[in-house]
């Protein structure tokens, strides 16, 4: 369930959010919108593809942080995470209504009263953490709409294309990951010089150099769950040894 | 060969003209080729035939229309396969799918004889396929993320074809290049050696072509009423020939749609039911020879129910069968033009299809070679007519109905063909499938489908465990194969009407 109210300095004065990533709280996710600001940050940890809508079929931006559902390998409990955190993590439990800032007041990280982030200090003030989540979401409102319009690009110039990943792990698993989409590379040789032009004057070119590198990542990807499977393996070796 | 007109500018006319100006856009573009269309503005079209073939998939998709369009302004709906009731027994349990899906594994093992040899409660397609179980559910072939004419399930339409052809018409105008001439045709000009040398039309002066497509309907004005050829009647072996149409709205905008075309048979004919988003189409196909009219309108009005009493019915008059040929001289006939069959599964705009499909591919480079173009075109459409006429007859012989003399009559053996009989006998010891005579590149109907209306009508070819003692392992996991898809398709796919929704307001991806 979802009560979304208006963040407002009187009603949520003494309200405290859990700002830091936690499975419990909803950063234990193996896929995650992003939008084009972000591409750089991403690049260089995580894979950065294209997948769709379940709901209305329409292409988006994602970042790859795991194979299995609720599987976030990048996500080390009690820690501060020690690479780029997507905004949608960021965004905890605040949305947009309109122009205002909402929050979801249901949501797990809202607290009464604990040690989590307070909104307002004492004089009713924004707090720092409250003045980066309205950042945070500005971002990502622009965001969004930037990202939309670098799709719709790609789309006309057919640059998209459907991709499978196969991978195996050292437990001897494997996963076939479906529904996703990245840069066709033979089609990006073929056009146009003026389309390329363009392509570079409004920063795409950089962006898809980034999508197409980004898929380096996932190779450490796998390393990073196959590190998780042997810490696992280990635990259940010492379990057994201790009996 | 430089100009091609086509008289008449219903569906027939229309597809034709697309798959023609698409399959030569390059010697369109640079003036070398001509696509021209006449229109009368005045004959309203015959709109004949709501339903598709999985081949318009293709069809469209190379004119190049992009599948949210269509429908969005063709009221179109998916269609997968068509539920025959009440044509075995008259009864109202009797049914079974002829699916559009093949049988699981089809292209190498025939799971016909393991079916028969299981003697299993499942149906015979649901023993082989997924989707009647899909039809049951009223359930969307595909997903919203599906790309556009791609399926989960294969599926194929059913459309308004009244709004179809002005669509096809925007659609050859804008983007293919095709010449759009709205003028009523008063007289045929022939050569000496009776080829078609041009249309005088009333409001666009003459009109000259090299190669000629009558798509004028039941009236053939150029292959028929210019050049004499003669028309093959069928009514000996198809004994419909009346249909009343009807148009029912939906109860509420959103009420539950069928995702397949519903045929029930009745004490003369049979009653097809195809929903649409906006509205069911319903008719009433009958011989009268074996039914009054009225106690055809009261048939019907029966279907309909007392609700829609006092919708308008439309009548319509048909002579089953088909020109004796379909290419002569420089010209060609297509669609209703070509010849026409009760819409029993919906064979008609197919043929449309495959034949603008080869006359577009095997168009003559010049007049010398022509004439072995059409002799190819007739042997192919002299075939392709021969089988739909044989299968649709195959959904009468089968049944085992005997409370009218219209039932009576279908199966008395002087009416039915030769070949039919043959393979109906032969089919006594083996299942239809690869080898069999269905091998025709473009076969309107292969082997599945009538492995689909034979045992779906209770026929039973003998089998032994020694013929099936071979593919038994494999034909096992295909079932339980098949048996895991179903459920699976059954959990994932949409609501019919619910994934038009979604295609109206969002759209279908290209990938």
């Amino acid at each position: 369930m979802t009560n979304i109210a208006i963040v407002n300095s009187e009603a949520h004065k003494t309200l405290r959010v859990q700002a830091g990533p936690s499975a419990r709280y909803g950063d234990a996710q193996r896929y995650v919108a992003v939008v084009v600001s972000e591409f750089p940050l991403l690049a260089v940890h995580y894979p950065i593809l294209f997948s769709k809508d379940s709901d209305t079929g329409a292409f988006y931006c994602g970042t790859m942080l795991g194979f299995d559902a609720g599987e976030n390998l990048f996500l080390e409990e009690g820690k501060a995470p020690e690479t780029y955190r997507p905004l949608n993590l960021q965004r905890g439990p605040f949305y947009t209504a309109g122009s205002d800032l909402a929050i979801d007041l249901d949501n797990p990280r809202v607290e009464a009263a604990g040690n989590g982030q307070a909104l307002f200090n004492e004089a009713g003030q924004p707090t720092p953490y409250l003045d980066s989540i309205i950042a945070v979401i500005r971002e990502l409102q622009r965001g969004n709409e930037q990202t939309k319009i670098f799709i719709e690009t790609l789309m006309k110039l057919k640059l998209i294309v459907a991709v499978n990943i196969g991978v195996s792990f050292d437990d001897g698993t494997k996963r076939d990951l479906t529904g996703l989409y990245t840069i066709d590379q033979e089609a990006l040789r073929c056009v146009p010089d003026a389309a390329a032009l363009d392509l570079f004057r409004r920063g795409y070119l950089y962006l898809i150099y980034l999508m197409i590198a980004s898929l380096k990542q996932m190779p450490l990807l796998v390393t990073r769950k196959n590190r998780r499977i042997l810490q696992g393996t280990e635990g259940l070796g010492g379990g057994l040894g201790a009996t | 060969m430089q100009s091609v007109v086509i008289v008449g500018g219903g569906t027939a006319g229309w597809l034709t003209a697309g798959v023609i100006a698409a399959r030569h856009q390059a010697r369109i573009q640079a003036g070398l080729f001509s696509v021209t269309l006449v229109e009368s503005p005045n004959v309203p079209i015959i709109g004949v035939g709501e339903g598709t073939w999985p081949t318009m998939r293709a069809t469209l998709e190379k004119m190049g229309v992009t599948e949210t369009e269509f429908f969005r302004h063709c009221d179109a709906a998916f269609k997968q396969g068509a539920r025959f009731a009440k044509w075995t027994h008259d009864s109202p349990e009797d049914g079974y799918y002829h699916p559009l899906m093949l049988p699981q594994g089809f292209t190498q093992i025939n799971l016909a004889p393991h079916w028969l040899g299981t003697r299993s409660d499942r149906s015979f397609s649901d023993y082989v396929c997924p989707q009647g179980p899909l039809c049951d559910q009223g359930l969307a072939p595909k997903m919203i993320t599906t790309p556009e004419y791609q399926a989960v399930a294969n599926y194929a339409y059913h459309l308004d074809a009244g709004k179809f052809a002005p669509f096809l018409q925007k659609h050859c105008s804008e983007k293919l290049g095709v010449r759009h001439v709205l003028a009523d045709v008063s007289r045929v000009t022939q050569t000496e050696q009776g080829d078609i040398k041009s249309v005088i039309t009333q409001q666009a002066g003459e009109i000259e072509g090299d190669l000629f497509v009558d798509c004028t309907g039941f009236g053939a004005l150029l292959l028929g009423k210019t050049l004499g050829v003669g028309f093959k009647d069928c009514t000996d072996i198809l004994f419909c020939d009346t249909a009343l149409a009807v148009q029912i709205p939906y109860d509420t905008p959103d009420a539950p749609m069928a995702s397949h075309t519903i045929s029930t048979g009745q004490s003369a004919g049979w009653i097809w039911d195809i929903g649409l988003p906006t509205r069911r189409g319903i008719g009433h196909v009958y011989s009268s020879r074996h039914c009054s009219e009225e106690a055809a309108y009261e048939t019907l009005r029966r279907y309909i129910g007392p609700a829609h009493r006092d919708r308008s019915i439309r009548k319509i008059k048909f002579r089953g069968g088909h020109r004796e040929i379909f290419w002569k001289h420089n010209c060609v006939a297509v669609g209703l033009a070509a010849g026409f069959l009760e819409p029993l599964e919906s064979s008609a705009i197919v043929l449309v299809e495959l034949s603008a499909k080869l006359i577009a591919e095997q168009m003559p480079a010049n007049r010398e070679v022509m004439d072995i173009v059409a002799a190819r075109f007739n042997e192919v459409g002299a075939y392709r007519w021969g089988r739909i006429i044989d299968f649709l007859k195959l959904h009468y012989v089968l049944t085992q109905r005997t409370d009218s003399k219209f039932w009576l009559d279908n199966v008395d053996p002087v009416t039915v063909p030769d070949r039919l009989k043959n393979l109906l006998r032969l089919w006594k010891y083996q299942s239809p499938w690869f080898f069999d005579e269905f091998d025709r590149l473009e076969e309107v109907f292969p082997a599945a489908s009538y492995q689909y209306v034979l045992y779906g009508m209770g026929f039973r070819t003998e089998v032994t465990p020694e013929d099936n003692a071979a593919t038994q392992a494999r034909a096992t996991r295909l079932v339980t194969e098949n048996a895991a898809m179903t459920r699976k398709l059954l959990s994932q796919l949409p609501k019919n009407r619910e994934l038009l929704r979604k295609i109206y307001d969002y759209g279908l991806q290209p990938i």
